[in-house]
């Protein structure tokens, strides 16, 4: 007989010659009994539904509070996700660069750290870092300013069409679509235009639209027209004429049957639009009509 | 992925192995009252770690309890196990057949009193619960062939006992 063999003969693993043998012993019988009575044999009641509501009701107060816990540490977990995002946005808003716009019709005036001026004309924008302005005088213009520069390091005017550079004087930079103009009142600049560095001395302006670069003197001011509230062109195309008018009065300028390309020499006032209008109206021959915030310049001649 | 945390889930497990986690126990004990506490205990623990434990080791995990809370209970106490007794039912029977099936009985559970804890949890766990050796290896955390032994020792001793050899 193999081991265990009674264990094994009770799950039906013993081979049919053992299972004769074992059948044929005298212990046989009573092991038959033993198994056959033991198999009637019944554990006591458990009612399992009841068991498990007294389990429900005896943790039914642990359950609630379960419930009342989770939610303040999610209320924590929040609280802590916030004041995370707080102190990195904090941390990276501190490293990002300082920024002054204006909108249309509007004026800034900014004191960089190492008190150079700017005054920043209508719809124009400057980014710098305050960071790095020991380091680096470098802004970044969209728009048009004027630049009293503090002697010093090298100073940089970035703007999309071009670069200008100086070391300490006073001059104007504008960069509007398809246009871009540095005039240079004190010192020298230099203005890199296309890879090309161009040096420009005081009462210079280098003047580009449309591509075509220009360079011609310019009156003796000491500052732009602008800053004595007055835009002053010289030769230039009505269209940007017109854009700068918009941006001084926050207007809708329209036109009808003019010329835009026509050039425009003169100025306006940038406090009385009446007298701008007329300012730009007369010598280009056109007429105008203004209702609110719109103007309609149309031509002289033209059918109404 | 279910969750015992879940209501559902956790009440099937209940429904399902707590009529074996009390009768295991009972059979160590021989104590219903206290079968029926470590029932009760052993889920508790298991919702108490409903997130640790996954549904599939939920059920090793009340035995493995059930088992570590009958071994912090007195086990000196004496047992006295009574089981009921389905053949009570139908007695066409003579008088003297039933006298004799009686007397057997009684024999028997002294039999299953004198047994040592273990041989006789495998034994009544496999006559009375129909659990399979492998599974009652799994709850008693020890190989198959241990419970044959057990299984086949329990046997021998018992009917020694009742032959009176």
């Amino acid at each position: 007989m193999q081991e265990n063999y009674l264990a094994k003969w009770l799950n039906n693993d013993l081979s049919e010659e053992e299972l004769a043998v074992f059948k044929n012993s005298d212990e046989y019988a009573s092991y038959e009994k033993l198994i056959k009575v033991s198999g009637s044999l019944e554990a006591p009641d458990f009612d399992v539904d009841k068991a498990l509501d007294d389990f429900k009701n005896t943790n039914l107060t642990k359950d609630t509070k379960v419930i009342r816990m989770s939610p303040m540490k999610k209320l924590w977990r929040i609280a802590a996700a916030i004041a995370v995002i707080f102190v990195v946005s904090y941390l990276y808003v501190s490293t990002l660069d300082e920024s002054v716009s204006t909108q249309y019709a509007e004026r800034s005036e900014v004191i960089l750290p190492d008190n150079s001026e700017i005054i920043l004309n209508a719809d124009s924008r400057i980014t710098y870092s305050e960071k790095n302005w020991d380091k680096e005088r470098k802004i970044a213009l969209e728009g048009e300013a004027f630049f009293k520069v503090a002697k010093g390091q090298k100073f940089t005017v970035a703007t999309a069409d071009g670069l200008v550079t100086v070391l300490g004087t006073q001059f104007n930079v504008e960069n509007r679509k398809g246009f871009f103009e540095v005039t240079c009142y004190e010192g020298l600049v230099s203005v890199t235009y296309n890879d090309k560095t161009t040096k420009l001395p005081a009462g210079n302006s280098f003047i580009v639209f449309n591509g075509n670069v220009v360079e011609r003197e310019t009156p003796a001011n000491t500052t732009p027209s602008w800053m004595s509230f007055e835009s002053t062109f010289k030769s230039i195309p009505l269209n940007y004429v017109l854009d700068e008018l918009e941006r001084q009065y926050d207007i809708e300028v329209e036109t009808q049957n003019v010329k835009l390309d026509q050039l425009f020499t003169g100025s306006f006032s940038n406090t009385n639009l009446n007298l701008a209008l007329q300012s730009i109206s007369t010598p280009s021959q056109m007429k105008f009509k203004q209702e609110g915030n719109n103007v309609l310049f149309y031509a002289e001649n033209a059918p109404q | 992925m279910d969750n015992v945390c879940e209501e559902e889930v956790f009440s099937h497990l209940f429904k399902t192995n707590s009529k074996t986690v009390f009768n295991y126990i009972y059979y160590k004990f021989g104590n219903e009252e206290k079968a029926y506490d470590v029932v009760q205990e052993a889920f508790v623990k298991l919702w108490e770690n409903c997130k640790k434990v996954s549904p599939e080791k939920a059920k090793s995990y009340v035995y493995t309890v059930a088992n570590n809370l009958y071994l912090n209970v007195i086990k000196a106490e004496k047992v006295r196990l009574k089981y009921a007794d389905r053949s009570n039912i139908t007695s066409n029977e003579t008088p003297e057949f039933l006298m004799e099936e009686q007397e057997y009985k009684q024999k028997l559970d002294n039999a299953l009193n004198s047994l040592p804890e273990n041989q006789r949890t495998t034994f009544l766990l496999n006559r009375i619960d129909g659990k399979k050796y492998a599974e009652i290896a799994e709850m008693e955390g020890v190989s198959v062939k241990a419970i044959e032994k057990r299984m086949h020792l329990a046997l021998k001793a018992l009917r020694s006992q009742i032959d009176g050899i």
